[in-house]
């Protein structure tokens, strides 16, 4: 199990260096001027000049990545273009926002989609099971957005229940942030519900029919030790892609965001790559890329844990 | 002494709006609150740019700033600048210096005065900054003559510098906070509001708190202020839908449902979508040297319907880049160029152009729009188009190093003022101005620049009619700003602010 996770840990960080080290150049050549952006167009040259002293990048492109590589290894993003104020600092109050409807629509998403995976699994063909496929095929065609867009005229703008766009932090009332994160939760876990529904429900149906759970049955174990059986042998493709999801749902979160108003690290990537805030965009593609690997490290290590057999890969 | 600007007209303008909001009704409480008064929730469409006023983009910023500062002079709703810190003015003879009294009970909110002192270090401030430097081109210095006036040397006459202060570049900061180097993240004005930066999110939502004997309290009742950053147009309509704002940066396809809700409509014409010519002297591209050829683009769009299908019909049909109603606009210049594909083509073929040409336009995501129509109504006079594609910033920095490319420019509603940044000043979008090759056009600006008072007005009149019978631009129709506001609220618009600052959004 070592060797297994150092080999895992050791590829994420490849992957890691790799893409900031490509980010870097593609950003730097993709935006050829950001002063300009940076400083509006009534500055005058010599303000640019002195914006781009001050920011460095008089110097040689690879200067200025060993200097922003350097200090990214230990953490430090350097500061923003926009406002000065250190990238880290920015991602950190943006990131929460992200996270908290991310994380809630994977609740969301692992709970429901168990439950209705594991309803319409152990009893395929029924009536239940047939209205979860049909469901499936239509809520997983929806578009994010459509969805997002429904909810908040239903539950914001007609009962009143949430509030249409906006995020209120925790410290500040509980209450408000769980409603602020409602709508744009569920808009997002629609359908991620529906992906880890359909991918739990064929499992247990093909482990359902394997001789050892037969064989559990004619024992006579109660009913919910069998179904705990066949969820552990079920779980590994629903929590693969259920992994799957909070990765794609950290970057489907920048529409519902839009749509909600939200101060999230979406909003902050359009913001910044609006004006050519390099710093920034590298700082929210790098905690990004952890994140991913992070995700991905720990699924690995988990059903490496429930299947030792996945080790071997 | 000649009193170019004098106060007790300008006073008269700002009594009867300040009137308007309720200064003189019994329900004002001490602090200038309106008991009847809701609070205000602002939708906007940008994220404040920056809370220094010298780094502030004037655009959308207007609410944000103008909660926290105060500025020295603002204006009216048709673009006169008015007092605001300052009291009055006056203007020298040789137009050379403007010597202005200010008031003496405004204070910093972080408790400094405001004194003549405290007014020079700000203008030195604004004076070089990278955004609001642009006000202040001509101003050689900026004195303190006693405790309560102070005095601008300019290097040259300048008609736009009131204006341009009362759009947005005159706003007062602490001395303090300016030697902090903080105005960035902490404002330090003396205006109406300030931030409560606990409750506020930024880029979500901005709180503010009333200051209870601000000088100027009766223009501002609004017990609360919030402001939302909102930049989709479907989220701000469904947060004034569930009553989360009151206010609204609003899109037109929506006025029919904000009409019946009961919802104040308001709107102005704002900016000029069209075709900016950067070479009407064919240096860098020959055929736009010809007049004909400027011509036969002007003919070449039917403005009135790309206004209808792609500006939703919120704007005027124009071929001018005076604001529609405005000084200096003239009706009857609009039936110049009706839309007729034939006169283009015998206008291109009269220039030696029968075949057309090949043009090379660059081209952005804020501009997609307007590619197709661009590229069809091109295409049928014979002028084949080629887009080069690139971000906005870029957009900025390369599009004016092509001879034609299409344009939403801010307009304004002072006429020396868009003389100024349509035709003579340097601006991003106009690198190397023209005017000066034009013996009838340099004489025309030299007049606006020379006259006063009611001359200048027609002058900028004839200006305007040589400038547009030259088709100078391209212009396909001007696009107007629209604002919802429920409870009695109601938005004034004014041309040349995105959004308007907190003086036009009043309780009825």
């Amino acid at each position: 199990m070592l060797r297994f996770t150092i080999k895992r840990l050791t590829s994420g960080i490849i992957l890691l260096l790799a893409v900031a080290t490509g980010t870097f150049f593609l950003a730097h050549l993709a935006i050829s001027d950001p002063t300009a952006g940076l400083l509006g167009t009534t500055a005058t040259p010599a303000q640019q000049e002195a914006l781009a002293v001050k920011l460095g990048l008089d110097r040689p492109l690879l200067v200025q990545f060993w200097d922003w590589f350097t200090h990214a290894i230990v953490g430090d993003f350097g500061n923003s273009w926009r406002n000065f104020q250190p990238v880290t600092a920015q991602i950190a109050l943006k990131l929460p926002v992200t996270l908290s409807v991310v994380t809630f629509a994977t609740i969301i998403t692992a709970i429901v989609g168990t439950a209705v995976g594991l309803i319409s699994g152990l009893r395929p063909g029924s009536l239940i099971d047939r209205i979860v496929k049909a469901s499936t095929v239509v809520l997983f065609a929806l578009p994010g957005f459509w969805v997002s867009l429904v909810l908040v005229m239903w539950f914001a703008v007609q009962l009143k229940w949430f509030p249409a766009v906006g995020y209120v932090q925790p410290g500040q009332s509980m209450e408000g942030w769980l409603r602020s994160i409602t709508l744009p939760a569920v808009a997002l876990a629609v359908g991620a519900i529906v992906a880890v529904a359909e991918q739990l429900r064929n499992a247990i149906v093909t482990v359902n029919k394997q001789d050892y759970v037969r064989t559990l049955r004619s024992r006579g174990l109660p009913q919910h030790r069998i179904i705990l059986h066949i969820l552990r042998n079920a779980s590994p493709a629903a929590l693969t892609v259920l992994a799957l999801m909070f990765v794609g749902l950290l970057s489907g979160a920048i529409v519902v965001e839009t749509i909600f108003s939200l101060p999230g690290i979406g909003q902050l990537t359009n913001s910044s790559s609006q004006i050519g805030d390099i710093p920034v965009l590298l700082g929210i593609t790098v905690i990004s890329v952890v994140f991913v690997v992070i995700v991905n490290f720990a699924l690995d290590v988990t059903l490496g844990w429930i299947n030792p057999k996945a080790r071997v890969r | 002494m000649k009193k170019a600007t004098i106060a007790a007209v300008l006073t008269a303008s700002a009594l009867v709006l300040t009137a308007c909001s309720g200064g003189t009704d019994s329900n004002t409480e001490s602090n200038g609150s309106d008991a009847s008064s809701p609070d205000l929730n602002i939708g906007n469409f940008l994220d404040i740019t920056s809370w220094d006023p010298s780094l502030a983009d004037i655009g959308f910023d207007g609410p944000y700033l103008s909660a926290v500062y105060d500025p020295l002079v603002a204006l009216d709703a048709d673009g006169n600048p008015i007092p605001a810190l300052a009291t009055d003015w006056e203007v020298s003879d040789d137009f050379l210096t403007v010597t202005m009294n200010l008031r003496t009970d405004a204070k910093f909110s972080d408790g400094e005065v405001f004194n003549a002192d405290a007014a020079v270090a700000s203008l030195e401030y604004l004076k070089a900054g990278a955004r609001s430097g642009e006000a202040y081109l001509n101003v050689d210095s900026v004195s303190a003559v006693d405790e309560d006036t102070i005095e601008f040397d300019l290097t040259q006459r300048d008609d736009t510098l009131l204006y341009f202060m009362g759009l947005g570049r005159s706003y007062m900061v602490s001395p303090a906070a300016i030697s902090a180097g903080s105005l960035a993240t902490t404002p330090v004005g003396s205006g109406p509001y300030t931030l409560d930066a606990a409750t506020s999110v930024p880029g979500a939502e901005y709180h503010f708190a009333k200051v209870a004997d601000h000088w100027d309290a009766a223009t501002y009742t609004f017990p609360n202020l919030a402001i939302f950053p909102i930049m989709d147009a479907t989220a701000r309509h469904n947060a004034m839908l569930s009553g989360q704002i009151n206010v609204n940066f609003a899109e037109p396809a929506n006025i029919p449902q904000a009409e019946q809700n009961g919802w104040t409509v308001t709107s102005k014409v704002s900016g000029w979508v069209g075709l900016q010519f950067t070479d009407q002297t064919g240096d860098k591209f020959e055929p736009l040297g010809d007049e004909r050829v400027r011509q036969a683009l002007n003919y070449a769009f039917d403005g009135a319907a790309i206004l209808d299908s792609i500006g939703s019909g919120a704007g005027e049909v124009s071929n001018q880049v005076f604001p529609s109603g405005s000084l200096g606009y003239d009706e009857s210049l609009n039936g110049l160029y009706p839309y007729d594909v034939d006169k283009a083509k015998a206008l291109l073929a009269e220039a030696g152009y029968a075949d057309g040409f090949a043009l090379t336009m660059p081209m952005s995501p804020i501009f997609q729009t307007w590619q197709a129509v661009a590229e069809q109504s091109l295409a049928a006079i014979g002028i084949t188009v080629t887009w080069d594609d690139m971000q906005m910033p870029d957009y900025q920095i390369n599009a004016p190093t092509y001879p034609v490319f299409i344009s939403f420019l801010a307009m304004d509603s002072n006429p020396v003022a868009t003389v100024a940044r349509q035709v003579t000043s340097t601006q991003w979008y106009n690198p190397t101005p023209a005017y000066a090759a034009f013996p009838d056009v340099l004489a025309a600006v030299d007049t606006v620049h020379t006259a006063t008072g009611e001359e200048q007005i027609q002058a900028t009149a004839d200006l305007n009619k040589l400038l547009t019978e030259k088709a100078w631009w391209s212009v396909w129709y001007q696009s107007a700003n629209t604002y919802f506001g429920a409870d009695d609220i109601t938005v004034t618009p004014v041309t040349g602010m995105m959004f308007p600052t907190l003086r036009y959004i009043q309780h009825d």
